[in-house]
């Protein structure tokens, strides 16, 4: 390590201020406190701080999203095994799960960072860890066979629209991963909503086989999804390439929460107001999809990883602790709401998010009123 | 009757270096210093110049927008220097003890009336002591306050253990408690409101003759409970446009001692803690010490085992002069100030902390388990193994804290955790950002006047975008203070 060291230490000069290669200073710095987490001391106020940064926190949910995404991996491979008839061991499922999926990762990441570091660039300011999880997201939540290009210009899209013209990570309103689904899906809706996406025929490209999500089926007017509910909560059905798994979605929110990372209240509402919205419909019961069971929509298509993953977003999602329960149960009726009464879309839960980012700040705004309000009172008291 | 209150929100953090109840005499240090920047709102005014003889009580500087607040010289002596630093601000006004020593005295029998008193107070110096929120700044003598606060226990890393504060505050020869008990009714005496005094669960309230207008509060939980910040929330929050004062223990049994007797002799107890020092122990001394005699022997350089990568710089400089990589705070390692080994013991602080300085790199440290590293979120191992195995047996986690920051600053992103360490009726996310863009009509809807940036010291701990809060509630405060 002291090699290493020692060698950042020589080529630093030529990367700072003044240096042939300063205009590489953010990517240099990325790269430096990627390696060694910088020696600065504190300056000013509380002379010792909390071993906890953004890198940190960032790795954490990167790690949490690791059993889904091993599982989606798995899934691409066994759906494809499953569609096309031929018979696949484990590990060929999962190599074809990894195959389909790398591309679609690294394309994520290098458009994405490259975007980010080039503003971080312009700004003179360190480049954000946001996007180490934005970028994993993205991938996570669209058909596999979306084409590589189209990923490019929803991952461009969600950076520069989604985030960077507000001033980058913290000041964004929107969830970037959510944009850039928002993007692909009203840019190329036969890309995303049709039927034959979900199933890669081949090692490669953007062929597929014809088949229908549980969502899918639902809005078709079945009266179940042809899935069992173990299936559903396992995850062995068709579905966006890492959101069929309840079961490793919820480790993942066992990491989160463990960890602290993601608020258990957000988490916790968006299921209450899911399953109440769903007993509502049960016990109005005018249709099929209305009677259907209301925890069905808990393990159906992205219910589960946007209540774990993407709602739970501390940017974009309500920042009082009470505003955290009104938008989590906001967030889960709208998703059934959605999903049942919708008759254009078959997931709701994109949207239902997109909808609350937009309104997280004025639910804060109301939770707080009620504070103000409190101390205005209590000044009016005195003053008697 | 007392009342019971129990703070639920906030941290205590596991410092090691907490100080042994051992007190040595150390009122035989030569060198005093007053900083007027221990002061909020101070604008010094030199009154005496470098070689002139003062007596203890007499005043060294005054403040430009009020002559009646003056700092005051701790001890009979010659002035030595006045340190100075940028643009010639007063650093410090050091003055140099006489072999003999006389206190300041007045007639006690003017101190029975609240004027005789407050003008006792404001002549030998001790007003200084009497701070008003909101602003934390130096009461105005001519106010009256809604309140008075005392708190007699702190709950910040290594302050004095609670159940000894009480003793603590006591000076030698005085009876347990006596001056304390003198303090409070004196007080009593400064507002029409009540005086309300907290104390600590471990410890037993204080007994004797008190006036009718002073209330106990039992408080217990975890730091910020000793914040007389949070105390003034939990008990009665300061509106618009009201004032309320508070005083350290210490200094209320200084101020007993002259309500009794008449004598005004700054002496207190400080505690020498922290991981870096080497006898972490309690001292009796006079206000304004020199750290440097203080701290004698007290630096040791090497306390950890080193398990980061030093870069070369550090490592020569760090051979170049032996100690220079402990930081010398004066108060507790939240909200003290870096005063330096050549600084000495702030006028509000009964404490100093030595701590290492964290100029070094850690490899990869945003990866590795980090098994000995502190953290409020529970994203290192070691928030999980709150104990480790040592030699076969489970011993209680060995935590490493350092001056390092831990990351690189970023834009604030609020987690929600600082509602967990801040146990205001307040929201700090949203009181922070208002202070940020300066709005002062938000900021007071929003409860600036209840805070100071000592009770933001848990958030800005735990803060993982690295953002320097209580600075940014410093600023928003004078902001506040200027207006008004």
């Amino acid at each position: 390590m002291n090699g290493l060291r020692r060698y950042i230490d020589k080529i630093k000069p030529t990367f700072s201020e003044g240096g042939k290669l300063a205009w590489l200073q953010s990517t240099f710095e990325a790269f430096e406190t990627f390696l060694f987490t910088p020696n600065t001391v504190t300056r000013r106020g509380s002379h010792i701080r909390d071993a906890v940064d953004m890198k940190r926190s960032m790795i954490t949910v990167v790690i949490a999203l690791m059993p889904a995404l091993l599982f989606g991996m798995w899934n691409i491979g066994h759906q494809w095994a499953a569609g096309s008839g031929q018979p696949a061991s484990f590990w060929l499922c999962f190599a074809f799960g990894l195959v389909r999926m790398l591309p679609l990762i690294a394309v994520s990441y290098i458009v994405g960072l490259a975007i980010e570091f080039a503003f971080a660039q312009i700004r003179h300011h360190e480049v954000n860890e946001g996007f180490l999880v934005t970028g994993l997201i993205i991938p996570m939540i669209v058909p596999v066979t979306t084409p590589l290009w189209q990923l490019a210009l929803a991952v461009a899209f969600a950076v520069v629209i989604g985030k960077e013209v507000f001033g980058g990570t913290g000041m964004n309103f929107l969830n970037p991963a959510l944009v850039a689904r928002a993007f692909l899906f009203f840019a190329y809706p036969t890309h995303m909503s049709g039927d034959s996406v979900w199933t890669a025929a081949k090692w490669w490209g953007t062929d597929a086989i014809a088949g229908a999500t549980p969502l899918g089926e639902m809005m078709g007017g079945s009266i179940r999804p042809t899935a069992s509910l173990l299936d559903l909560f396992v995850g062995t059905t068709a579905g966006s390439t890492c959101e069929t798994s309840a079961i490793a979605i919820l480790l993942g929110a066992l990491i989160l929460l463990g960890s602290g990372i993601a608020s258990w209240r957000t988490m916790l509402s968006i299921f209450i107001g899911g399953g109440a919205m769903g007993i509502v419909f049960n016990l109005i019961g005018a249709n099929s999809y209305m009677q259907l069971p209301f925890y069905y929509h808990y393990v159906m298509g992205g219910f589960m990883f946007g209540a774990v993953f993407m709602a739970t977003d501390p940017v974009t999602s309500a920042q009082t602790n009470a505003g955290k329960w009104i938008y989590g149960l906001l967030v889960g009726m709208f998703a059934v709401l959605l999903r049942v009464v919708n008759p254009a879309y078959p997931e709701g839960m994109m949207l239902s998010i997109l909808l609350m980012n937009c309104f997280a700040p004025l639910i804060d705004h109301c939770v707080v009123a009620v504070n103000i309000g409190r101390r205005k009172k209590r000044w009016k008291e005195a003053q008697k | 009757m007392v009342e019971k209150i129990k703070i639920h929100k906030g941290l205590d953090i596991p410092l090691g270096g907490a100080a042994e109840f051992r007190v040595t005499d150390r009122r035989d240090i030569a060198l005093y210093g007053i900083m007027p920047d221990d002061f909020v709102g101070f604008t010094p005014r030199l009154e005496v110049h470098e070689g002139d003889h003062v007596m203890c009580g007499q005043p060294l500087m005054s403040d430009k927008n009020n002559p009646r607040i003056r700092l005051t010289s701790p001890v009979c002596g010659t002035v030595k220097e006045v340190r100075r630093g940028e643009r010639r601000a007063i650093i410090a006004v050091v003055v140099e003890k006489d072999e003999v020593q006389q206190p300041w005295k007045c007639d006690t029998e003017s101190l029975k009336t609240r004027e005789g008193l407050i003008e006792a107070m404001t002549d030998c110096g001790l007003w200084a002591m009497m701070r008003q929120r909101p602003f934390g700044s130096i009461a105005n003598p001519d106010d009256k306050p809604r309140d008075i606060f005392i708190s007699l226990f702190d709950t910040a890393p290594l302050a004095a253990c609670p159940e000894r504060a009480i003793n603590v505050s006591c000076l030698n020869g005085a009876n347990k408690g006596q001056w304390l008990e003198a303090g409070l009714n004196a007080l009593s005496k400064l507002t029409d409101g009540k005086v309300h005094v907290c104390f600590s669960c471990q410890q037993s309230a204080v007994s004797g003759q008190l006036a009718d207008n002073i209330i106990f509060h039992e408080v217990s939980g975890p730091h910020p409970a000793g914040n007389i910040g949070t105390q003034i929330a939990a008990i009665a929050p300061i509106n618009k446009g009201e004032k309320v004062w508070t005083m350290n223990r210490q200094d209320v049994a200084i101020l007993g001692r002259l309500a009794s007797t008449g004598e005004y002799r700054p002496e207190r107890w400080v505690a020498v803690t922290g991981p870096a020092a080497a006898h972490p122990q309690y001292y009796h001394i006079t206000a304004g010490a020199s750290l440097n005699e203080l701290l004698k022997g007290q630096i040791s350089s090497e306390v950890y085992p080193r398990l980061e990568v030093r870069s070369q710089q550090a490592a020569v400089s760090r051979q170049r002069a032996a100690g220079s990589g402990t930081r010398v705070i004066s108060g507790n390692v939240l909200s003290g100030r870096a005063v330096g080994v050549d600084g000495f013991v702030g006028a509000y602080d009964s404490q100093v902390t030595l701590i290492e300085e964290g100029d070094c790199y850690d490899f990869m440290g945003w990866l590795m388990p980090g098994l000995r590293k502190h953290s409020f979120s529970r994203t290192f191992l070691s928030g999980m193994l709150p104990f480790k195995i040592q030699n076969s047996k489970f011993t209680v986690q060995n935590w490493h804290f350092n001056t390092n920051l831990h990351g690189g600053e970023r834009p604030l992103v609020f987690s929600g955790d600082f509602e967990r360490v801040f146990p205001f009726d307040i929201y700090p996310t949203q009181l922070i950002k208002a202070a940020i863009v300066g709005d002062i009509d938000l900021m007071e809807q929003l409860g600036i006047y209840e805070v100071e940036p000592e009770d933001f010291a848990l958030c800005e701990y735990i803060d993982p975008s690295k953002t320097d809060i209580q600075s940014i509630i410093r600023e928003a405060l004078e902001k506040c203070r200027k207006d008004s």
